[in-house]
Formats: structure tokens, sequence, C-alpha cells
């Protein structure tokens, strides 16, 4: 009786979208036609975070506003991202740094930030409102969110006390640390190699031609074979290092933070030839779907004081926020050394944007260096 | 046959070729369209060209790997091309050599509950590739099963480093991940085998291993030789595989195109190399074909 009712009412279309819906749903109908509703209404918004940034605590406020997080899609690295948006995916907001966020303005993915629509703008530290890559033509592109460091990071137990006497980066070239250590698979690992070979990091960041091919065949090679692996995922450092599989490994303020909650004897290292310093942001992108102010809400969010004391309190990261300091824990902020990220990048290197061409080359080059491993 | 049935052919025979039209014909067309074309930055050139694939064979002074000489300017895709087709080939034998006896067993020894047999061969593939993938780098790894296994056994002292992040990881993953796709065809055909023709061979005489060499298995060819193609050929091209349990000493051809599409910028190379890659392993799978007679066989089983 009931299935003739219904199929009476849809032949004189007397059933709603809803009856219908719920109907279909009991099939499992609905779950293919639900996310299709979604996006009549404007879209969800689509984010194209690190790994491990998915997470609820980082985008508080807007969860509460919004009921859910947004949608998410991990990258790795931000040419890996580029590439994917690139070719087609529709993502409202990345996640780049001051040294690549360049590269999707070169593209013409970029669309321009209105700070005036992001109620916690006034509290960023002004040094970072105007820092080169936030700012490009005149136009804010990125709003900066955290900034840490990259090092060294080693397990105090296990490494070679010459290393803890002296700490250098040479140890991802020594052969005496051969599969012992992990470099981060990236170009950096050259371009550190050119610096422990005496190069300064502003020259290194831009080889190219002849020079590139020499630093790569010298110092990638080196790096290729002597790590364990090259790693992608933070995680999956993360683990190794916990194992002692590694005992020395790029890494970032977290790494070392994790691993210490955790019990395990980690350091970080202040390599001779220097730590390097980056801060990343949030940069809305034109091919997204969703309505813009959801992705000033999702940026919004990014840079409450909120989210900097889960930041600075979980990771060890610095916050864009200067009010983040004032409400995070003290003895956490006391840890950190430097709360400052005009002092923090004085006093270590500034990862430096190359141009496009170099950033090619670069990624050729390294991806050359890997393949020829044996 | 008659037009009718040829209509009845033709009509069962549409869907599946609007599908491989829709899905493999249009890919490959775009693929060999780009291949032709070059890219510089962010922009793509759509001027006809041969410049990709005069790069994979331009002379240069190369370089040496495992002793062999490449002299060609731009090596990396001659390298892994070859060691990708290796590797490959190293998979395929291990895979036949586990899958046969397997094959064997169910077609000859099991008589009752041969359907739960059967259910018990495709478990792996209850879960996904991936995963089974990663599970093999658990087995493998630093302290996973294999090294914690012989450490409390006492066996060794310190964890075997090399048995992750190399070729010989990718090698055991892949062919563990095709097994059950080798069974089933070798299965078909030993199953097929006339019973009486063994028993003939005995009556006249033959032993065993002379049966088995003489009836078994050329008759098993068939199965075999799809199975060999059904491995090698995809195994080839994995890049899931070398990505996960490889490290860059275990880097295979597919991972270069994956370099070249997402990373470097260079998706008509790319698109070159994976056309050169689609001509070789043809051109070598006829040439395997052609050197066992495959024609012979398939007259002599009708």
């Amino acid at each position: 009786m009931q299935r003739v009712k219904f199929i009476d009412r849809m032949a004189q279309g007397k059933l709603s979208r809803r009856d219908m819906l719920q109907s279909a749903g009991a099939f499992g109908v609905g779950l293919i036609a639900l996310p299709r509703l979604a996006r009549a209404q404007g879209g969800p918004l689509t984010c194209l975070e690190w790994g491990g940034y998915d997470a609820e605590e980082y985008v508080g406020a807007y969860v509460s506003k919004h009921g859910a997080l947004p949608d998410f899609s991990i990258f790795s690295g931000e040419e890996e991202a580029l590439a994917k948006v690139r070719a087609g995916f529709a993502a409202d907001v990345m996640h780049p740094c001051n040294y690549s966020v360049s590269r999707f303005v070169n593209a013409g993915l970029v669309t321009e930030i209105d700070t005036s629509k992001l109620s916690n703008w006034a509290d960023v530290f002004p040094a970072l409102q105007t820092a080169e890559g936030v700012v490009q033509d005149g136009k804010v592109v990125m709003a900066p969110a955290d900034w840490g460091n990259s090092s060294i990071a080693y397990r105090s137990d296990l490494i070679d006390p010459a290393f803890v006497a002296d700490p250098t980066w040479a140890i991802f070239y020594d052969e005496a640390y051969a599969g012992k250590v992990s470099m981060l698979d990236n170009e950096v690992a050259f371009q550190i190699g050119a610096m422990v070979g005496g190069m300064p990091y502003d020259e290194a960041y831009k080889l190219s031609g002849a020079a590139l091919e020499e630093a790569a065949k010298t110092w990638g090679a080196k790096a290729v074979n002597v790590s364990r692996f090259l790693w992608n995922d933070p995680s999956e450092v993360q683990q190794a290092m916990a194992s002692g599989e590694i005992v020395a490994a790029y890494a970032w303020n977290d790494l070392v933070k994790n691993l210490k909650a955790e019990g395990i004897p980690v350091e970080y290292a202040k390599p001779k030839e220097g730590m390097f310093t980056w801060f990343c942001g949030l940069t809305m992108l034109n091919s997204g779907k969703a309505d813009p102010a959801l992705a000033y809400d999702f940026i919004d969010a990014w840079l409450s004081p909120e989210t900097g004391k889960y930041l600075i309190e979980s990771s060890g990261y610095g916050h864009a926020n200067m009010k983040s300091f004032e409400v995070a824990d003290p003895a956490e902020v006391a840890a950190m050394g430097i709360t400052d990220p005009e002092a923090m990048m004085g006093s270590s290197i500034l990862f430096r944007t190359p141009t496009d061409e170099v950033q090619v080359e670069h990624n050729r080059v390294w991806g050359d260096i890997k393949a020829l491993k044996m | 046959m008659s037009s009718a049935s040829a209509r009845t052919g033709l009509s069962l025979l549409s869907p599946a070729f609007l599908v491989m039209a829709a899905t493999l014909l249009a890919p490959v067309v775009a693929l060999i369209v780009m291949s032709f074309w070059t890219q510089s930055g962010f922009e793509i050139d759509r001027t006809f060209t041969l410049a990709n694939y005069a790069r994979l064979v331009e002379p240069g002074e190369g370089t040496v790997w495992y002793g062999i000489r490449f002299p060609l300017a731009y090596p990396v895709p001659a390298v892994l091309m070859v060691k990708s087709l290796a590797m490959s080939l190293v998979a395929t034998i291990c895979v036949i050599g586990v899958a046969w006896p397997m094959a064997y067993f169910l077609a000859f020894r099991v008589t009752r509950y041969k359907a739960m047999w059967m259910i018990l061969l495709t478990i792996p593939f209850w879960t996904s590739y991936l995963l089974r993938v990663f599970s093999w780098k658990i087995v493998l790894g630093f302290n996973g099963a294999i090294n914690s296994g012989l450490q409390w056994l006492g066996l060794i002292k310190e964890p075997l480093e090399f048995l992750l992040y190399n070729p010989l990881a990718v090698m055991i993953t892949l062919a563990h991940s095709w097994i059950a796709f080798s069974v089933l065809p070798i299965y078909v055909s030993l199953e097929k085998i006339d019973r009486t023709l063994l028993e003939a061979a005995s009556d006249l005489g033959d032993s065993r291993w002379k049966r088995f060499r003489r009836i078994t298995l050329p008759l098993s060819m068939p199965g075999t030789i799809a199975a060999t193609l059904l491995v090698f050929i995809p195994t080839v091209g994995d890049y899931v595989t070398p990505t996960l349990v490889g490290g860059p000493g275990g880097t295979m051809i597919g991972s270069l195109v994956q370099q070249l599409f997402l990373r470097q910028d260079n998706a008509p190379l790319g698109a070159a190399i994976s056309i050169v890659m689609m001509l070789i392993i043809a051109a070598l799978v006829g040439l395997f074909l052609w050197l066992i007679g495959y024609r012979r066989i398939r007259r002599r089983i009708g």
C-alpha cells in the first residue's frame, strides 16, 4: 500500500525533494545525492592543508560557527599542492609558506585578501603583516599564521657525542651516518649540502645551471645515499626517530615537542651553518567553489589567539597573533626561547623564494638525483 | 556468421567497447597528443614537436649504472626503464614460481570444498591494495614483524636494515600483491586438462615426471602465459609500491612519470615517456610470445 501511494504521489509531482531524498536514503541512494544538495547551496569550503593541521583545534571558531570542519585535502609539499590545483582540484584555501606563496601567485591562482574582513588581523605581528611573501605588488596574498624552524632533531642517547658538541648539517652527507639519518625529500637537501661546503644560503637557494648540477652531484647524491629514507610524511619520520631506526633527522619544532611528550630523549640542534626559519599562512585561491565568506571565517579562525595558544602548547610553533603568547601557558612560551618572529628571523636563516625557473630546475635536478640512486 | 548473430555479437560487445573507448582510448589519445607538445613553466606550448622523444635518445656524457653505460644526455628515463623491467621480471618469476604449485594443488589435489579454497585464496584481496602495501612496510620495518621475530629468537642483535627501502622490498611487495591474480588463470587451464590424457600417458609407460613435462605443463601454458602477462605488464608501471616501500633506491619508471607531471612541470615529457614505455612493453610481450611459440601452442590446444 505504502509503495503504491509513493509512486502515485511521485507521478503526480506531489513529492517534495525532502521526501524524495528520505526515501532514496532508505535505498542508499541518498549517500550519492546528498553532497550534491550541499553544493547547490554554494559549495563546502575545501582547504589544502599540511598533514596534522586538519584538526578542529586549529579552527575552533570556524567549527563553532559553521558546525563542522571544512573539507581537507592533505599535501606533503607545496609543489605537489600547486600541481593538484593546476590540474583542476577546486580548493578555496591553501596553506603555503613565505618562500612558496609566490609560486601560486605567479600561476595566477591567488585572490587578494581583504584584511578588513579579518577581525584578528590587527593583532598580527607588524613585521609579519608586511613581510616578503605576505604582500606582493601591494596586495596581501597570504595571511601569516604559523612560524617555526627547520633544523636537526637528534636522539641525545644514541648519537655520537661529537655531534652534540659541535652540531652540523654535515651529518646528512657523512658516510659514517649512512642509514642512520633522514633528510626531508626536498631540494633543500642539496642547498644545505652546498652550505656545508661553504656556500652562503643566499647563493645556495638560487643555484642554477652548471653550478646547480655540480652541487646536486656532490651533495644531493650524498644526501640520497646517506639517508635511510627521504621523508615526506611527518609521522613517518617521527616513528622512525621514536624507534631508534634513525638517530637524527631534518625536522620542524613539532617533532621534538611530540617525541619529548612521549618521554623520548630528543633534542633540537643549533647547527653551526645555521638553523632555518619559515613562516606560513593562508592564501585564498580563485579555484574554489565556496562562498568567500567561509574562507574568511576559516582564515580568521586560524589567526585567533585560541588557535595560537593550541599551536604553541601542542607543537612548539610560533603563532602570528601577538595575543597568543599572552594566553598560552607561560612555561610553554618560555620553552620556545624566542617568541618574536622578527627576532627569530634575525638570529637564523629565513627561507627565500627562488624564481619560478630556478624552482622548476631544482625540482628536476632533485628528482633526477633520487632516480639515479643505486 | 549470419548478419543477425553478428548484430547480436556487436550489441553484446558495444557496452564494453564504449567503456573502453571512454576510459582507455580517449586518455591514451590525449597522452599521445600531449607528448608532441612542450611545457615551460606554467605554459603549455601546443606547436607540434618531436623534442620530447628526441630528448630521450639524445646522446651525451651519460652515466654508468650497475656497470651498464647509458651514453645519453638525459639518462634517467632509460635507467629507470631498464630497472623497472628487471624488477618486474624478477617479481613475475617469483609470482609464477609460487602461484603455479598453488594452482596445481588446487586443480589436482583438492577434491572437496574447492569453493572454500578459492575464497581462502582471495582473502588478501578483501583489503585495499594500499593497505596490503602498507602492511609490508610494517612487516619489513626496522622494528617490524621479521626483525622483532628474529630478535626474539636471538638470531640477530641489531635489526636488519636491508629489508625495507630498497628494490628488494619493492619486489617482495609486488610479488605478494599479484599472486592471487596469477593463481586463477593457471588453475583454470590446469582444471580443464582432460584427466584421461594423463591416464593414457601412464598406461603407455610415461613416468610421473615425463607425464608432467609432456602433458600437464604444455596444456597449462595458456593460463601460465596469461598469468605472466597479467603480472608483468601492470607491475612495470606501478608507482604506489615504490613510493611506500622503495625509498629513493627503489624508484621505478612510474615514479618518474608522476614526478614529471606533478613536480617538474613537464607533463609533455611525462607523456612521451609513458608512450615509449607502452611501446617497449608491447614489443617485449610480442617477443616473449614469439619466443615461446604461442601460435603453435594455440594451434595444438585448439
